[in-house]
């Protein structure tokens, strides 16, 4: 691995994106004559999240909330001034045609035929990841994508993440020195279910618990942070072991509440995942570490954790400082170096929106400068498809080779 | 069978508490009681203001410069919170922490954002309030109601919305609760703010007890909050002071005050406990509260008139 000394480390490295980063993610966002009609499909948890954010996005607006679930589609609506409310996104694609764009959020197994159709109409797409529970649905939404002459961006929000590109830009300008192992986790107490008022709707509503339409928590929250780590690699593991089991929730569900999952890369690294319901301790986070130094990333916050033979960076100086336990990690801050000379580096400790909010400001700038997506349809379904074996290595208790044409472009 | 869910957020606990009638219950009891605690934990993302992230760090650091987008939910808040500001004479504030700085800020109040005080109350013995020399006070902020926006309205302004964000989220949390068809649980955010939804069989409420008297309350379908001074204090030049402020003065609240107010929002329990606080440290009488609730305020040296608490 390369080994840039302090003086290319500072042209291109941590140096370089403490200033070059800030003005892009501090600036408000752009904002069109006209400001984006974008539809809501999914008014569910995350589609109410979805809509929290573009709220305050002045350069779009929620024109329609859709979902065939009436209680869900009213309390998304109640949440949006002038919204029109559908029970089915081929209703509001008929009915506004005015409609620029649509932002999916509804289970994984149903992506397939929205996104489809929303492209067919020529609607730009921003679609949740993963983007699909098989192979097949992976491709079509990809091919679908390619030949629609509008912009898709994929829900993977890392891309996104001011945090995360910071630390992408340090970990690639070789700062870790040799790689040498990942560590990625996702752990949360809960049940993971959503109260349905039938047998009936209680089954559609926790279509998560299902092996049959999810892909796990391996698939439906761990190709979040693979993908993170695709990204920041440039490289797509090899091959994948796991293993699952039902370690807390004993209430007839077959789906495992914990995982553990080992992904190969072709240089031997190796990223070691974990999941659970049953604990919440470290929350949700990914780790590289290096001969030279570990980053550790948490979503809206990350740090660096240096060794101590490791060389000292000109911008140390500046740095802020948290301690855990026996380590101490320096705070990645965007514009550290400009904060620290007003005084502010507190301050930039932290995201100042959340990580979803970067990831729809990003479509909606995409779309208005017809600039590239951050997460291109291609990219989403190599992620997924990843996760898809993921699930499937945890299932068959064997290890699942990847095959790399998997991931080619059609 | 009892069922105790909690949660952290918003620097504190919350903590539910169900009654399955068996196993199977128990399944659907904890899905509905997760779906509540992660609307809490929702609140917290949306309205802490130790969260760097939230919606009200985003109006702290930019609605002084420029009206700031809300969503439906928060202007909603925030237009209950203006009104409870308007009725309590600005007993209650959510920009109270910097309120108390000043007159400089205030020369630079927009026009046509004032309310006058003097003009705008409306008590019938014309005897409850005895403010300080201003006889005008600022509104905090203002919302635009077409384009659904917040602005503040002084320079150095900026929102805490510290045991509301905890009703509001109780609020919210019953609801799931209800839309789930559960009648029967007790919610409480840090103890100073409580939802009980039904009565536990055999008896006429939850069993309720408050910490400054001692009494104790049976809460059927309503809310509970209680505020007081001493609940988080800071230490200046070797005296305690209490963490409730008076908006008009920037005076802390004297320790020992305390105020609870039940009704049926969470939301508006703490609004008023956090003013009726104020006021009484004011020496001042309670307004006429919202129809529903009911207040007492306590401290061994000041009883004020207020409507008994109990239903």
């Amino acid at each position: 691995m390369n080994r840039p000394d302090r003086r290319e480390f500072l042209q291109t490295g941590a140096g370089g994106f403490a200033f070059a980063l800030a003005p892009e993610w501090l600036a408000p966002p752009p904002r069109a004559s006209e400001p984006l009609a974008i539809g809501l499909v999914g008014a569910g948890r995350q589609g109410r999240a979805i809509l929290g954010e573009l709220a305050t996005l002045e350069a779009c607006r929620v024109a329609a909330v859709c979902d065939s679930d009436g209680s869900r589609l009213e309390s998304g609506a109640r949440r949006v001034q002038g919204a029109q409310s559908f029970a089915s996104h081929r209703e509001m694609l008929e009915k506004l045609p005015a409609l620029q764009a649509v932002v999916v959020a509804t289970p994984t197994h149903l992506h397939r035929a929205i996104v489809e159709d929303a492209l067919a109409a020529k609607k730009h797409v921003f679609c949740e990841a993963p983007l699909a529970s098989t192979v097949e649905d992976c491709k079509a939404i990809a091919r679908a994508a390619r030949g629609a002459g509008t912009l898709f961006q994929a829900g993977y929000q890392a891309r996104s993440n001011p945090i995360y590109q910071l630390a992408r830009s340090f970990v690639r300008s070789g700062v870790l020195k040799d790689l040498a192992l990942l560590r990625a986790q996702n752990h949360k107490k809960t049940s993971w279910r959503t109260p349905g008022s039938t047998p009936e709707r209680d089954k559609e509503l926790n279509w998560h618990l299902d092996s049959a339409l999810s892909l796990g928590l391996e698939g439906e929250l761990g190709t979040h942070q693979l993908d993170a780590v695709h990204w920041f690699l440039g490289r797509y593991p090899v091959s994948v072991r796991g293993t699952g089991s039902i370690r807390c929730f004993q209430d007839g569900r077959a789906m495992p509440d914990t995982v553990a999952l080992e992904f190969a890369f072709q240089d031997g690294v190796r990223l070691l995942y974990s999941a659970t319901l049953a604990n919440s301790y470290e929350g949700r986070f990914e780790l590289f570490a290096g001969s030279n130094a570990a980053v550790k990333l948490a979503w809206t916050a990350g740090w660096m954790f240096k060794e101590a033979d490791a060389p000292t960076q000109g911008w140390e100086v500046y740095a802020n400082r948290q301690h855990f336990h026996n380590d101490e990690g320096i705070t990645l801050i965007a514009d550290a170096t400009k904060l620290a000379a007003q005084g502010k580096l507190k301050e930039g400790v932290g995201l100042p929106h959340t990580p979803l909010y970067y990831a729809l400001e990003d479509f909606v700038r995409s779309v208005a400068e017809s600039k590239p997506v951050a997460c291109s349809a291609a990219d989403g379904a190599r992620t997924t498809i990843v996760g898809i074996l993921a699930h499937q290595a945890i299932a068959q208790k064997s290890e699942v080779a990847i095959d790399p044409a998997l991931l080619e472009d059609e | 069978m009892i069922l105790r869910l909690a949660a952290a957020a918003m620097g504190t606990r919350f903590e539910l508490v169900l009654a399955p009638r068996d196993a199977r219950d128990e399944v659907r009891l904890r899905a509905a009681g997760e779906a509540a605690l992660e609307r809490v934990e929702e609140c917290d993302r949306r309205y802490s203001l130790f969260r760097s992230d939230s919606l009200v760090s985003l109006v702290n650091r930019e609605a002084c410069a420029r009206e700031v987008r809300l969503d439906e939910e928060a202007y909603a808040l925030f237009e209950v919170c203006l009104d409870a500001w308007r009725a309590s004479d600005g007993a209650f504030d959510l920009t109270a922490g910097v309120r108390c700085q000043a007159p400089a800020a205030q020369t630079q109040q927009e026009p046509g954002t004032e309310l006058d005080l003097a003009s705008d109350r409306d008590d019938a013995d014309g005897a409850w309030l005895r403010f300080g020399p201003p006889s005008r006070c600022l509104a905090p902020y203002r919302l635009d109601p077409e384009r659904r926006t917040i602005r503040l309205l002084a320079p150095d302004a900026s929102l805490d919305l510290g045991g509301v964000a905890k009703g509001f989220a109780l609020d919210q949390a019953a609801a799931i609760l209800r839309e789930n068809g559960l009648g029967l649980a007790l919610f409480h955010g840090g103890t100073s703010s409580v939802v009980a939804l039904g009565a536990p069989p055999g008896s006429k409420g939850w069993s309720v007890r408050l910490a400054a008297t001692g009494e104790r309350l049976e809460l059927c379908d309503a809310a509970l909050s209680v505020s007081a001074p001493h609940g988080r204090t800071l230490e200046r030049d070797g005296r305690s002071l209490g963490h409730i402020v008076d908006p008009a003065c920037g005076a802390s609240a004297p320790l020992g005050l305390s105020a609870a107010v039940s009704g049926p929002s969470a939301t508006l329990c703490e609004v008023w406990s956090t003013a009726l606080v104020v006021l009484a440290a004011r020496g001042a009488h309670a307004p006429g509260l919202p129809t529903g609730y009911a207040a007492r305020v306590s401290r061994a040296s000041l009883s004020l008139p207020s409507p008994a608490l109990a239903p």
